[in-house]
């Protein structure tokens, strides 16, 4: 009695695991899609079935993983570019009153331009390599990083900022002991945000203009009517996009462990 | 009855009239979604809506632009426009899978597909292109044909290099020097470029090797033929009229596409396209426009299946992908 209790109790854990829950959740819009298809006799030249999508990873995964590969190096290059000029870039603006107002907002102003509007000029001036697609990358990932930045910077409480100015520190020691752990919280919350945008970015380089890439399959499989392939397509940027936000969760968890945000809240009930 | 109330009742009855007559034959509000943004081969619409041909078959028509084949479509096939001008290589491949939409009369009966580039290059055939850098878009029409062009010009894959990007790029490429030819429709890109720099642009049309697909043409939903079979005749007999029309007058049929968009483009290069694509029109000297040839369509099937990675089944199935039951009777000019 009490094993076969501690067994359902445990099975009952098992079930009930984090990680699980949104493996659950895409079961349930899996079989929503399904039923969906079903029941309104959608057409496969418009939206295809999640069994045909299946299919088409056997079938093209290779060639899907392939491609996977410059899509991934454009947004890890146009994030890692995100990160290296928008956080000094945050630490200027939230630093300078003056410099805030010329250049905050003309970057505002900057964020409502379509980059897939100018992204044809990269293509002319930067060719058809990587380059133009880790540009349009970084345009995208740029912004959330400053913005979360400036926030980030900015909130530093003035009473922890004149207690190590009381203890005589020098400007690189409150900069690097107060002020950058203070803001790196939100720091990572822009580069969580970069990181999925980066991914868009890189892709809308590939529409423009490119041999390779995710993007380059999406476009071939949507002219040719290939719904399954063009979706399997789509799920698979989605997972390089999960994949690279959790790394980057990973990274905040091992860099700010001390912060609120990290603790966790252990269940003591069974 | 005295003077007055006659002439009010005359002038009543004159008002009214007219009203009442089209009445009886209410106007049906119609969408045309086109496949492009607006080019010469579309001039035929715009002069025979000005020319008042749709609005004698009682048909109000709205010309608006698309973004593509695939895209017109599937916006026929949801039910969003009545009536869409596509390429038929775009109705064939969703045909195959199931989409309900017909060709009701193809426009273009011989293949606009070319690869093209500045005249002052002097490539002029395909062996020319041995060694060179090609444009195209992934997925576009001209892609669909390029493989069969390939084979018929006797090239190979590893002859030319490609450069893949979407329309605007293909062009910027041949602009800009970095591609030297470009994958297009003889009548639209050529223009554009020539808009652009000025300098005339060449040609070599896939027509030439042997490539008989046939291109664009009106298109509807398979209920709009079952439930409005009226509707459609009335729609492509004006359509052809316009055809007919725009022909004998291409200047006319230029500037009635800048009425009604003035960026449209520039007259002289609407004028030259749209007359280069009425060359496309017809097989046979007495072909009426948009009275699709059948044997063209089986051609294009063909084609698509040897080439193209088309279903074989779809040999099979060619009669669901057009129909000329709509198209009104023979030649009267």
């Amino acid at each position: 009695m009490a094993a076969s209790r501690a067994g359902s109790a445990g099975l009952g854990r098992w079930l009930n695991a984090p990680w699980l829950r949104p493996f659950g959740m895409l079961a349930l819009l899996i079989l929503a899609w399904d039923l969906a298809i079903r029941i309104f006799d959608v057409q496969p030249y418009l939206v295809p079935k999640p069994l045909d999508v299946v299919l088409a990873f056997r079938s093209d995964g290779p060639l899907l993983l392939r491609e996977a590969v410059p899509t991934t190096i454009a947004t890890l290059g146009g994030f890692a570019l995100s990160a290296l000029f928008g956080i000094p870039t945050a630490m200027l603006i939230a630093g300078s009153r003056t410099v805030e107002s010329y250049i905050y907002p003309l970057l505002v102003f900057s964020q409502s331009i379509p980059k897939v509007a100018i992204a044809p000029l990269f293509v002319v001036w930067f060719g058809f390599g990587i380059a133009p697609k880790i540009i349009t990358a970084f345009l995208l990932g740029f912004f959330p990083v400053v913005v979360a930045g400036v926030q980030g910077f900015k909130a530093l409480d003035t009473d922890m900022r004149d207690l190590a100015r009381s203890m005589k520190c020098s400007r690189w020691q409150a900069f690097t002991m107060v002020s950058l752990p203070n803001a790196l919280p939100a720091i990572f919350s822009g580069l969580k945000v970069s990181v999925t945008l980066a991914v868009v970015g890189a892709v809308v380089g590939e529409f423009v203009g490119s041999n390779s890439g995710i993007g380059f399959v999406l476009q071939r499989s949507i002219g040719n009517f290939e719904l399954p392939t063009m979706f399997a397509a789509l799920v698979l940027l989605a997972l390089i996009g999960v994949v690279l936000f959790w790394i980057v969760d990973l990274a905040e968890r091992l860099l700010l462990p001390w912060h609120a945000s990290q603790r966790h809240v252990f269940v003591a009930t069974t | 009855m005295d003077r007055r109330q006659v002439i009010a009742a005359a002038v009543t009855g004159l008002v009214t009239a007219p009203a009442l007559i089209r009445s009886a034959h209410a106007t049906d509000k119609v969408q045309l979604l086109l496949n492009w943004y607006l080019y010469g081969e579309h001039a035929p619409f715009f002069l025979g809506k000005k020319l008042g041909l749709f609005e004698k078959e009682g048909i109000d028509v709205t010309i608006m632009e698309g973004r593509g084949s695939g895209v017109t479509l599937q916006a026929v096939g949801a039910k969003s426009t009545q009536f869409g001008y596509a390429d038929m290589s775009a109705v064939i491949r969703a045909g195959i899978r199931g989409a309900p939409v017909v060709s009701t009369g193809v426009l273009l009966q011989k293949n606009p597909a070319s690869a093209m580039g500045f005249a002052d290059k002097n490539i002029r055939t395909a062996n020319d292109l041995k060694g060179k850098t090609v444009a195209t878009t992934p997925g576009d029409a001209l892609s669909q044909v390029w493989p069969a062009f390939l084979r018929k010009a006797n090239l190979r894959d590893s002859d030319v290099r490609l450069l893949q990007g979407d329309a605007q790029t293909k062009l910027n490429a041949v602009i800009s020097g970095q591609a030297d030819v470009l994958l297009g429709f003889s009548h639209d890109q050529s223009m554009k470029l020539k808009d652009a720099t000025g300098k005339a642009v060449f040609p070599i049309m896939f027509s030439d090797y042997g490539l008989n697909a046939v291109a664009t043409g009106i298109i509807a939903h398979r209920d709009t033929l079952t439930g409005s079979p009226d509707l459609v005749r009335r729609f492509m007999r004006a359509a052809t009229l316009s055809a007919e029309a725009a022909e004998k007058a291409p200047a006319a049929a230029a500037d009635a596409m800048l009425e009604a968009d003035s960026k449209a483009g520039k007259k002289d290069t609407l004028t030259e396209g749209f007359e280069i694509s009425t060359k496309l029109y017809r097989v046979t000297p007495d072909q009426r426009p948009f009275h699709t040839n059948p044997a063209a369509v089986k051609d294009t099937v063909e084609l698509l299946v040897e080439y193209g990675g088309l279903d074989p089944a779809a040999r099979e199935r060619l009669a669901s992908f057009f129909t000329t039951d709509f198209l009104p009777g023979k030649a009267t000019n």
